[in-house]
């Protein structure tokens, strides 16, 4: 009798103990899942990126669309997303905005300097130092079962594309001469 | 004696590579439609009619907005390490070359009808005109700027590219700054069309259009259909042409026996010392090869602007 009254609360405790350790694990593998997906998802253009108004000299403004099932997810996407679309994708223009085309338009040069863009693009990679999120413009929208979140990004253009260019990945207007 | 050797490889390479490595000279000139909408021209009779010509002197000297864009332009291709050439230095050189002429005018002056943009920029040596024009337009309280800056290759005054567009509405933006906005938003596009147009001209040379004539009753006797050891003047030019261009490309779209029209004339970009061809160079060397034996015809070889030429044989 007395045996039972101590053994039940210790069940208890250990099952709620493994149940919290188990909690403590899923969390941040389902993060990590969300985050890869939005690595994933960066890599297949499943973004938004449009002109987000006149930027000052070096740089772009944009307004990138990030979808993930997370909105923290998806707002910590928008950097790397402004970034992968200035170099990959580039932009239409309207409303006194210019378009621009994307910085590699080499077809194929995604997948030859795979190693090179992997790193740049790894999770607090060098892809950081060309783009912060400007302050009160991020706004998230329910899509069906995930968030689309939209953020103005300010893109450092013209030392991205030295970097570009010191890595041999574009051509710089003197080259060849 | 090893070392010496490679040390004169390694010296003859960089000489070589030196040589390859001239850029393009590029200048920012105010277009004729902007010039003349804004009362920067002088107007000249030509042959009966009035001809409006830009005065790109007035325009800098009372502009301060062509100035401000000229040096936001210059400041921005600097960055891309590609300074642009001064109009302002080339106006003044070309006011200088003007005087020098006049005092010569018997053995130059009726020779050079040149546009005033043919004479800048053939005073400059300018490869690439960028012709810049903007307007402002007022939308009530609001006004916005339209710009256009437009790439032409001063050899054939061929479009390379455009970058235009009419910036947002805006009801407190100075005129100034709104042209230095247009002008920073509209750089990149620009440039790339560029860089297409460089790569292009490494490729497959410099485009140039050479007009071969012949004087009437010249004193060599000769016209294009003259023959020599069996084959016509004119096949002789147009073998000289296939060795001498870029890849034996030009067209003939005109030939009789007083006239032969060459477009499309694709000449190396440098010589082999390193010095830049144009036109009236590469038409020189043709008038040199048709001097020489078995030939023996003068001519007299003509400049209109940096790509076109005008050979006249048959007499100095």
């Amino acid at each position: 009798m007395w045996r039972n009254n101590i053994v039940k609360p210790y069940m208890f405790m250990k099952k709620f103990l493994l149940s919290l350790l188990v909690v403590a694990l899923c969390v941040p593998a389902s993060a990590g899942l969300r985050q890869k997906q939005a690595n994933k998802d960066t890599e297949n253009f499943r973004y938004e990126i449009e002109c987000g108004g006149n930027a000052i000299q070096g740089t772009y403004l944009v307004k990138v669309w990030t979808y993930s099932k997370k909105a923290s997810v998806a707002e910590n996407q928008c950097r790397k997303n402004a970034v992968h679309g200035v170099i990959f994708k580039g932009y239409g223009g309207g409303q006194g905005c210019v378009s621009q085309r994307p910085m590699v338009n080499t077809p194929g040069a995604e997948t030859q300097f795979k190693e090179y863009f992997d790193s740049f693009f790894a999770d607090g990679g060098e892809f950081q130092k060309y783009a912060s999120i400007i302050g009160g413009t991020t706004e998230s929208v329910k899509v069906g079962r995930e968030y689309k979140v939209g953020c103005t990004v300010s893109v450092r253009k013209d030392d991205l594309r030295k970097a570009l260019e010191a890595a041999g990945i574009v051509r710089g207007l003197n080259s060849g001469f | 004696m090893k070392r010496y050797f490679l040390t004169l490889a390694l010296a003859l390479v960089a000489l070589i590579a030196s040589a390859q490595i001239k850029k393009p000279e590029l200048m920012v000139i105010p277009s004729d439609v902007w010039c003349i909408s804004n009362g920067y021209y002088t107007e000249v009779e030509n042959l009966g009619t009035t001809v409006k010509v830009p005065n790109y002197k007035q325009a800098l000297q009372e502009n301060m907005g062509l100035k401000l864009a000229i040096a936001k332009l210059n400041d921005l291709m600097a960055e891309r390490q590609f300074p642009l050439q001064s109009l302002e230095q080339t106006v003044k050189n070309l006011e200088q070359r003007r005087m020098e002429d006049n005092l010569t005018t018997s053995k130059a002056g009726n020779e050079l009808a040149e546009s005033p943009l043919d004479e800048v920029a053939r005073t400059a040596k300018c490869d690439i005109i960028l012709e810049l024009s903007w307007e402002v337009k007022d939308f009530g309280p609001k006004h916005s700027i339209s710009y256009i800056l437009e790439a032409r290759d001063a050899y054939t005054a061929k479009s390379i590219g455009a970058a235009s567009g009419t910036g947002a509405q805006s009801f407190s933006a100075d005129v100034d700054v709104l042209l230095e906005e247009a002008i920073v938003a509209n750089m990149d596009n620009f440039v790339n069309r560029l860089m297409d147009h460089f790569q292009e001209m490494q490729t497959i040379g410099r485009e140039i259009s050479l007009d071969i004539k012949v004087f009437a009753d010249n004193a060599a006797g000769v016209d294009l259909e003259t023959e020599f050891d069996g084959e016509e003047l004119v096949d002789i030019i147009n073998n000289w042409l296939q060795v001498n261009t870029v890849q034996g490309r030009f067209s003939m779209p005109y030939a009789s026996e007083n006239i032969a029209n060459f477009t499309q004339v694709r000449i190396p970009v440098y010589d082999e010392r390193g010095r830049a061809i144009d036109a009236n160079g590469f038409a020189k060397s043709l008038a040199k090869y048709l001097k020489k034996e078995p030939y023996n015809i003068p001519s007299k070889v003509l400049v209109k602007g940096l790509g076109r030429a005008v050979i006249i044989l048959g007499e100095k």
